[in-house]
């Protein structure tokens, strides 16, 4: 199977999904849903810790879930851009009450893409790098599905 | 050649169904504590449920089910998810459901199309 050139360095990808319906990346070219939805599961070592993602795009919305470690689901966080400016709103939908590692990164991912996101996110607390590597990792990975906000003057972020 | 790559961990599965002429995606997937079910057919995630089997001391158990986003009126969702997390706790799972439903319509014809989907098509 080819590997997409990510160009991460100092990271072991490693490019593993299940027998479901699961489309490549944009790049590749193929997809095995027509028009419905799209599932990218990817995983990656960090630092001695594995973090799993899957990304399922639906039609105008995406859901992503970033493991730790493990596959519990994790804390699970809603964002959307919200009217009349371009801010952008999160609220946690699931125990995120005093834990809230993950939702910076759903807001953000809604900054830069500008699609409304539903985020679980497992990662530990107190981990503040392991983080900033996920949220990379994933917009990397959103970016290359073809996820890209265009700047008001027309080019891409 | 290094060690054999990791299956991803969290096994899932797609589908796509007609129910009362809607087009439906069904996507179901199963982690450590929860079961997922994504059921839309308008193309975003709709409404978010969350359910659990009580833990208690009588014999017959007990389930909480609350909409966690979303639609807060309609009773036939909840019952929706009520189905499933009975069948999750009867199949020894002590899994948690987060159960997202995106319809165009919320008869009761169609939400009993998605329970026996999801159950026809379980990961549990």
């Amino acid at each position: 199977m080819a590997h997409d050139g990510l160009g991460i360095d100092g990271l072991n990808l490693r490019d593993s999904c299940n027998s479901a319906p699961i489309s490549e990346d944009a790049q590749q070219g193929v997809s095995e849903n027509d028009g419905g939805i799209q599932i990218t599961c990817f995983s990656e070592v960090v630092n001695d810790s594995t973090l799993h993602f899957q990304i399922i795009r639906l039609e105008k919305q995406i859901y992503a879930w970033i493991g730790c470690n493990s596959s519990k689901l994790g804390r699970l966080y809603a964002a959307a851009p919200t009217r009349p400016a371009n801010l952008v709103s999160v609220t946690s939908i699931l125990d995120g009450a005093s834990d809230n590692t993950g939702s910076g990164i759903a807001r953000r991912l809604v900054v830069k893409t500008g699609v409304n996101i539903i985020l679980a996110c497992n990662i530990p607390k107190n981990n503040p790098t392991l983080e900033a590597d996920a949220e990379r990792l994933l917009m990397q990975k959103l970016v290359s599905l073809g996820y890209r906000r265009p700047k008001p003057d027309g080019s891409s972020v | 050649m290094g060690s054999s790559v990791a299956e991803f961990p969290v096994p899932q599965k797609t589908l796509t169904l007609d129910i009362k002429g809607n087009k439906t995606d069904l996507v179901i997937c199963r982690y450590d504590d929860h079961i997922m079910v994504i059921v839309t057919q308008i193309g975003a995630m709709g409404t978010i449920l969350h359910a659990r089997k009580e833990e208690g001391v009588s014999i017959d158990p007990t389930f909480n089910i609350s909409v966690v986003f979303g639609k807060r009126d309609e009773p036939m969702m909840v019952a929706c998810a009520r189905q499933l997390i009975e069948h999750i706790s009867n199949s020894r799972a002590s899994r948690q459901l987060v159960l997202s439903l995106g319809l165009k319509d919320h008869s009761s014809e169609t939400l009993k199309g998605v329970v026996s989907a999801v159950i026809e098509n379980r990961l549990w």
